[in-house]
């Protein structure tokens, strides 16, 4: 956890400040506010009560502070006590931080208002104490007891921080051509003042910069587990070799932001009040106090035909665990919850050691953790020091299994010396049953399919491709194209350089809405996709290996399907045995007289090869016709949704077909028939079920971006498709009892 | 079945649109159905001896392989079907498998109809318990294996097994994105001398083909027979992927098993041949690689090593006859009013500063936006680069395919070759599929290897997805103490006995957790006994490691204590503060550093101490945690019970 903080910012509204310079396009304060509101909105985010800000005016055009009795505390205003900040706070600074009409204020004044706000507020407790102040520097800075202030800043140990909008600063490479005298020697003061404190005092625009390379969380290191390292039966044998060690997570995946439901909370007299000044109120509420929680609510079902809709609702306390065993039910009752677990200790046992050559580094599965001795255990650090040099030698790994646990399943590591500050890194590796066994043909041969081995072959790079990217590759190293801080080369997008373009992306448009709620959203900063192509430089250099590469390699792009189907290659078996014109033949094993007619048990093979016989318009909407009246029959004659799948098995095939075929209207009509039928109850009742097949097996109106020739939007698609959302609940309800009607049916004929 | 989608709980379902990430989920609702076909002969059921050798494991002595009872086809093709399902039901728990016998004498089908000879011995469907057992029973019981699989005289006809095998995918798995038959047959021309029949048996297996089942054989050649020849009559069957002589697919590639030089046949080859096959590829992703600006080629994605975890656990009602499967259904309420709230009322927020920041539709699109999918490199470095501990989850591969670009094959094999030659790693933006959060990518070139002519590592590339700034952590603070050499030595000759010189084998490995809870749910479902012991290969070989490594363990303990007490530390710890990093555990203000240090020094003596004079209550949670997990034990609760369960521990030592 982090430390208790409270933190002053000092703003300088005064008038100047409302204006533009140094071609800026927006105010000395917007700019200003950049940096603040970022600083603020971090704040906020982390949520914690006691990181408190507080938020001071200078040269506002009112007086409102503790001493504003005196004259030298004139127009400085608190805007915001030291407090939790949250959206009320938020939006209450945002409407006050506007360019005043004056330029009168003590600045110095405002600091101690400030330090006063800290002392009472934190007391002697133990706290963070920050002073932040901006300004551009053209107001007035009174030096008179200034001394007393430093005594009291570092005395209180408060951490004075300010940045001017356009101060010079020779290391980051600033000075304001032409500057006001005036200004100069502010500046000249500030500085003193800060040095004197120990504090900070820098250029607006350095620190601007720098909120674009995100912040990182710091995590505190927790350990996964604590324990033994042991090689050998530790519990029964004495030659067993005990390490006492400690294992920490080194890599884990942060995840951004996660955004939750809400729904418009019920708001009747709302629209009774209207009026202008009305409706910025509401606006203002609407982020959050329109809004409620969506919460989900679970209900229990179970089949029972004594129960009037052939459902009954069961407690979920009287419900047992279980799991399936292929389509077997196994419950297993609370009481022996734990036999389908094995039973283990928490342990992490050696099995052995491997060569590095011996794992590939493709096995590894998870992210990774380091090893390190027990804290304060020298003997333990002695020991596993020199595993980790043995290791190290010997260019070994170890092979290893952990229970982190007690009852946890144990899973395999392998552990690699890590040698700079003597740390071990591990990860988990597969088991047998995580590995997926696909077999993928060779790359750098060809089998034909008589079995000969080609070694050119289409697939295969000619000699002049592969010397064209081996040059690429080379003229592409990133290993050297980094620089450091001093100009060296280095290497270019480590990790530690690289930033989760989602995570911060988020982060970013929240804060932003939440301090603009009516602007649009920015795009996302160039840092989180700079490592999203290539860069410009290196590509210049390779850019003539490349244009070699690609003029060998000539890929061209598969052009989009041939349109009409007297192009289209017909399925050959191995042989490369016409079958078509078997088909056509009196051997076919179909009867001779139904050969134009589709039979519903074998619809979808004869639907295609009806479709390679029969090529004109009218006999591809013929035979797509018998499909539709197919696919109806099987709705109709459903039990329940049992040949749904059939149905929309028929459906996609006749899509697909059509596609090739450049007859999208065919479907569509089809398609608008049938929902048209099924919204008529004309299938066999209610059928909504099998709309929802449509649409989730994807089974919509081609679209235009589908098939060229279909006039569909996705929008006209979508609509079609969604209609059904709307229906009553009754229909969807009484479409169960239904379903449930006819099980009863097929167990009355077993 | 079709039904079981339906009720899984909407509350899942909104995680993945949140992560948007590469995980196993598409795969699930791929389903897929297989089908064995057998053909019973004569000289399917004569059998053979295995004798295939067992690999031996570095400093593990050889096992030695009790010699298997001579085996015939069928009953090997049985074997490894029942096999095949028990694998399935762990890994593709929703996937169907079937098996059918031709040649029979007895016929057994459904419909009846004129499917003479072919006896369906296991319906295609999600297995259940009593499908499984029959099954099982078939194998064990020789009796009831030669009731049922007698060869019948009469002939075969393959239009009717194939037809056959049409109506069953038909019926029972409509709408399946993979349908595969297993043919397993050692007569390579079962019509040579009806040409009406065989082209009948051509027809069908067109049928099956636009139905979009593929026919996957396996070929027996007997030995001193002619070997099978798939020309006589297969070809005409068999379909290769569509795209011609495309390389892309092998999956049709039949699998053909001949006689070994002693005369027996290699049955181990067809169990393992059809485990590899049993597991459709599947491909999790299709996109574009990039190799720079102008240069695209195809390329599909797969998972390879993906952690099989448990299948859920569901809620079953008890109080009905039989155990039921309890369906959930979840109703969206508004907080407020408890009003049911319809899908298309919901908003997406985020809470920020006590309240919600809200986006339209079209924002939260754009926010996640960055850009279409694609692999593309930003370029290389050499293969050290990739450090040990830049790993965050498996990896994904890459192969190419012709589909979208023609040449594709030929890049990508280029690429290939010259990252394996030249051991560098290409580094790529990668965006899996559409809104997928983008991540940095190495790509890692993989080299086939093939042992007894079975594919081990297949030859492609490897995406390893690199850990972003905000993904790594910082070390935890360690004094740092360095072994003499002569430590090392006696360490580095422990490390030399115990020597697994072919590295780490996954198939070695079986997850004794995951096998423990299958092995359970069968016993249960199957009315078996329950095991007392679970099979746990994963435990070190305890007596081969004292044997070999026990004296020089003990040699190295006395080198310990020996550094240990001429070590100028004297227990203490010699703080070494490292720079960079750990900046902020240094800025750690005074108290809290305080704290840290007394966790640290936390020993069991002091524990004791305070727990003599009842005093355990005055450290801080914290180091009663510490100390709590030092000893194994749970650190959870409130102070109170962390108390208490330092006492206890007392009470007990």
């Amino acid at each position: 956890m982090a430390d208790k903080q409270a933190s002053v910012y000092i703003v300088d509204v005064g008038c100047s400040m409302g204006e533009k310079h140094n071609g800026r396009d927006e105010t000395d304060l917007e700019f200003a506010m950049r940096w603040v509101w970022d600083k603020i909105t971090s704040t906020v985010m982390t949520e914690r009560k006691t990181d408190t800000i507080g938020v001071v005016g200078l040269r506002t055009d009112a007086t409102n502070n503790e001493l504003e009795s005196d004259p030298n505390y004139h127009h400085i205003s608190l805007l915001n006590p030291i407090q939790q900040f949250l959206m009320p706070q938020l939006r209450a600074v945002r409407e006050s931080i506007q360019p005043s009409k004056t330029n009168q204020g003590d600045g110095i004044s405002a600091i101690v208002i400030a330090i006063q706000m800290i002392v009472k507020y934190c007391k002697k407790l133990k706290y963070t104490r920050n002073i932040y102040l901006v300004t551009n520097g053209t107001g007035p800075f009174d030096p008179d007891g200034i001394a007393e202030i430093v005594a009291q800043i570092k005395n209180e140990g408060i951490n004075l921080t300010i940045l001017g909008v356009d101060f010079d600063d020779e290391e980051f490479g600033f000075k304001e051509e032409d500057k006001d005298e005036q200004k100069k020697e502010v500046e000249g003061f500030l500085k003193n003042v800060v040095e004197q404190c120990g504090g900070v005092c820098g250029t607006l625009a350095e620190a601007v910069e720098e909120l674009a390379r995100p912040r990182l969380k710091k995590v505190r290191p927790v350990p996964s587990y604590k324990g033994t390292l042991t090689l050998g039966d530790y519990l029964k044998d004495d030659t067993a070799m005990n390490l006492e060690v400690e294992r920490y997570p080194r890599t884990m995946i942060a995840k951004p932001m996660s955004s939750s439901s809400f729904v418009q909370k019920s708001k009747p007299e709302e629209e009774d009040r209207g009026g202008p000044s009305v409706r910025r109120e509401i606006k203002e509420d609407e982020d959050g106090k329109k809004m409620s929680y969506v919460k989900n609510e679970r209900t229990y079902l179970v089949q029972d035909e004594m129960e009037e809709g052939g459902k009954k609702e069961v407690d979920r306390d009287v419900l047992e665990k279980g799991y399936m065993y292929g389509r077997a039910v196994v419950p297993i009752s609370s009481t022996d919850e734990s036999i389908t677990t094995l039973e283990t200790n928490s342990s992490y046992e050696i099995l052995g050691f491997i060569p590095r050559q011996g794992y590939e580094r493709y096995f590894s599965m998870s992210t990774t953790c380091v090893v390190v001795p027990q804290k304060g255990n020298r003997k333990a650090a002695m020991a596993l020091s020199s595993l980790i040099r043995a290791l190290y030698e010997l260019d070994n790994y170890i092979l290893a299994r952990l229970v982190t646990k007690k009852d946890k399943p144990p899973v395999m590591v392998v552990m690699a010396p890590l040698i700079e500050p003597d740390f071990e890194a591990l990860i988990d590796i597969p088991f047998l049953e995580d590995v997926r066994q696909y077999r993928f043909p060779p790359l750098d041969s060809v089998k034909t399919i008589t079995g000969k081995v080609l070694d050119k072959h289409r697939n295969l790079p000619t000699d002049e491709m592969y010397d064209a990217m081996g040059e690429y590759v080379e003229k592409m190293d990133l290993s050297t194209f980094g620089r450091d801080d001093d100009g060296n080369p280095t290497d270019y997008a480590p990790p530690e350089d690289t930033f989760s373009p989602v995570l911060h992306r988020i982060d970013q448009v929240v804060r932003w809405r939440a301090i603009h709620p009516d602007d649009p959203i920015p795009p996302a900063s160039d840092i989180l996709t700079k490592y999203s192509h290539p860069p410009q430089e290196l590509l210049e250099q390779a850019q003539k290996p490349l244009d070699r590469l690609i003029e060998a390699s000539c890929v061209k792009k598969v052009p989009p399907k041939v349109r009409g189907k007297r192009d289209r290659e017909q399925p050959k078996p191995m042989s490369g045995l016409n079958v078509d014109e078997l088909l056509r033949s009196e051997d076919s094993a179909r009867p001779a007289n139904k050969k134009a007619k589709i039979s519903s048990n074998n619809a979808i093979p004869e639907f295609k090869q009806s479709l390679v016989m029969h090529s004109s318009i009218e006999e591809i909407k013929g035979t797509c016709s018998q499909m539709a009246a197919l696919i109806k029959e099987a709705i109709t004659t459903s039990f329940a949704d049992l040949l749904y799948d059939k149905a929309a098995d028929m459906m996609r095939v006749m899509r697909e077909e059509l596609v090739e075929l450049d007859e999208p209207e065919v479907y569509n009509e089809f398609l608008r028939d049938l929902k048209k039928e099924i919204l008529a109850g004309n299938l066999g009742g209610n059928r909504v079920d099998m709309w929802k097949e449509v649409r989730k097996n994807k089974l919509g109106l081609l679209t235009s971006s589908e098939s060229e020739r279909s006039e569909v939007t996705e929008e006209m698609a979508k609509e079609v498709c969604e209609i059904f959302l709307f229906l009553p609940r009754f229909l969807i309800s009484s479409c169960l009892v239904w379903y449930l009607g006819f099980i009863n049916i097929v167990d009355f004929s077993f | 079945m079709s039904s079981d989608s339906k009720w899984r709980p909407q509350d899942d379902e909104a995680d993945d649109e949140e992560e948007g990430e590469v995980d196993g989920t598409q795969y699930q609702s791929m389903k897929d159905a297989i089908l064995f076909a057998i053909h019973v002969s004569p000289s399917m059921l004569s059998t053979h001896s295995s004798n295939d050798d067992e690999e031996d494991e570095g400093w593990n002595p050889k096992k030695k392989t009790p010699k298997c009872k001579p085996m015939s086809a069928v009953r090997t093709a049985l074997q490894c079907a029942y096999e095949v399902l028990q694998q399935r039901i762990i890994s593709n728990p929703k996937d169907m498998m079937g098996i059918l016998l031709f040649g029979t004498q007895e016929t057994k089908f459904p419909d009846g109809g004129s499917y003479n000879n072919c006896y369906l011995l296991m319906d295609l469907d999600v297995p259940d318990a009593p499908s499984i057992k029959s099954l099982k029973n078939l194998i064990q019981d020789e009796d009831e294996f030669n009731k049922v699989i007698t060869p019948s005289e009469a002939p075969i006809s393959m239009a009717n097994v194939l037809f056959g095998a049409n109506q069953i995918f038909t019926t029972k798995a409509s709408n399946f994105q993979s349908r595969r038959l297993f043919l397993i047959t050692d007569n390579d021309n079962p019509h040579s001398d009806d040409r009406a029949l065989k082209n009948s048996a051509i027809t069908r297996a067109r049928d099956l083909y636009d139905l979009g089942v593929s026919i996957d054989p396996f070929y027996i050649s007997n030995p001193g027979k002619p070997e099978f020849d798939p020309t006589k009559f297969y070809e005409d069957i068999i379909y290769r992927a569509p795209g011609g002589e495309d390389t892309d697919e092998d999956d049709t590639s039949a699998v053909h098993l001949k006689p070994t030089a002693d005369g027996t046949l290699r049955l181990q080859e067809m169990i393992s041949s059809i485990r590899t096959k049993a597991t459709p590829k599947r491909a999790l992703f299709t996109t574009k690689l990039e190799l720079g600006p102008g240069l695209e080629i195809g390329v599909k994605g797969y998972i390879l090593y993906k952690r099989q975890e448990k299948a859920r656990s569901h809620y079953v009602y008890t109080g009905g006859e039989q155990p039921q499967i309890v369906k959930g259904d979840t109703t969206q309420l508004s907080s407020d009013t408890a009003r049911v709230v319809e899908k298309t009322e919901i908003k997406k927020a985020y809470k920020f500063g006590g309240e919600t920041v809200l986006f339209s539709p079209e924002e939260l699109k754009e926010i996640r936006n960055f850009g279409q999918p694609v692999i593309r490199i930003i370029g290389f470095k050499p293969a050290s680069a990739l450090r040990f501990m830049d790993n965050v989850r498996p990896a994904n591969f890459i192969y190419p395919t012709e589909a979208e670009f023609v040449g594709s094959t030929r890049v990508f094999a280029a690429l290939h070759k010259k990252l394996l030659e030249s051991d560098k790693i290409g580094i790529a933006w990668f965006i899996a599929r559409r809104n997928a959060a983008p991540v940095l990518v190495a790509l890692y070139p993989s080299e086939e290897k093939v042992e007894s002519k079975v594919q081990i590592h297949p030859p492609g590339i490897f995406l390893i997805q690199l850990p972003f700034a905000n993904d790594i952590r910082q070390n935890p603070e360690t004094p740092l103490v360095r072994a003499p050499d002569t430590l090392v030595d006696c360490m580095r000759a422990i490390v030399k006995v115990l020597h697994m010189p072919r590295g780490y084998r996954p198939e070695k490995f079986s997850n004794p957790a995951l096998q423990w809870h299958y092995r359970i749910l069968q016993a249960i479902a199957l009315d078996e006994e329950v095991p007392e012991k679970a099979e746990d290969n994963t435990l070190p070989k305890y007596k081969l490691i004292r044997k070999y490594a026990g004296e020089k363990v003990i040699k190295w303990g006395e080198e310990l204590e020996e550094v240990m007490s001429a070590d100028p530390g004297d227990g203490k710890i010699r703080e070494k503060k490292r720079a960079a990093p750990e900046e902020d555990w240094e800025k750690a203000p005074a108290k809290k550093r305080a704290a840290k240090g007394g966790e640290e020094g936390l020993k069991d003596e002091e524990m004791r101490r305070a727990y003599e004079k009842g005093q355990v209550g005055k450290f801080t949670v914290v180091q009663l945690k510490g100390w709590l997990l030092g000893k194994r034990l749970e650190g959870k609760g409130k102070k109170a019970d962390l108390v208490e369960k330092v006492e206890e521990w007392f009470d007990n030592h």
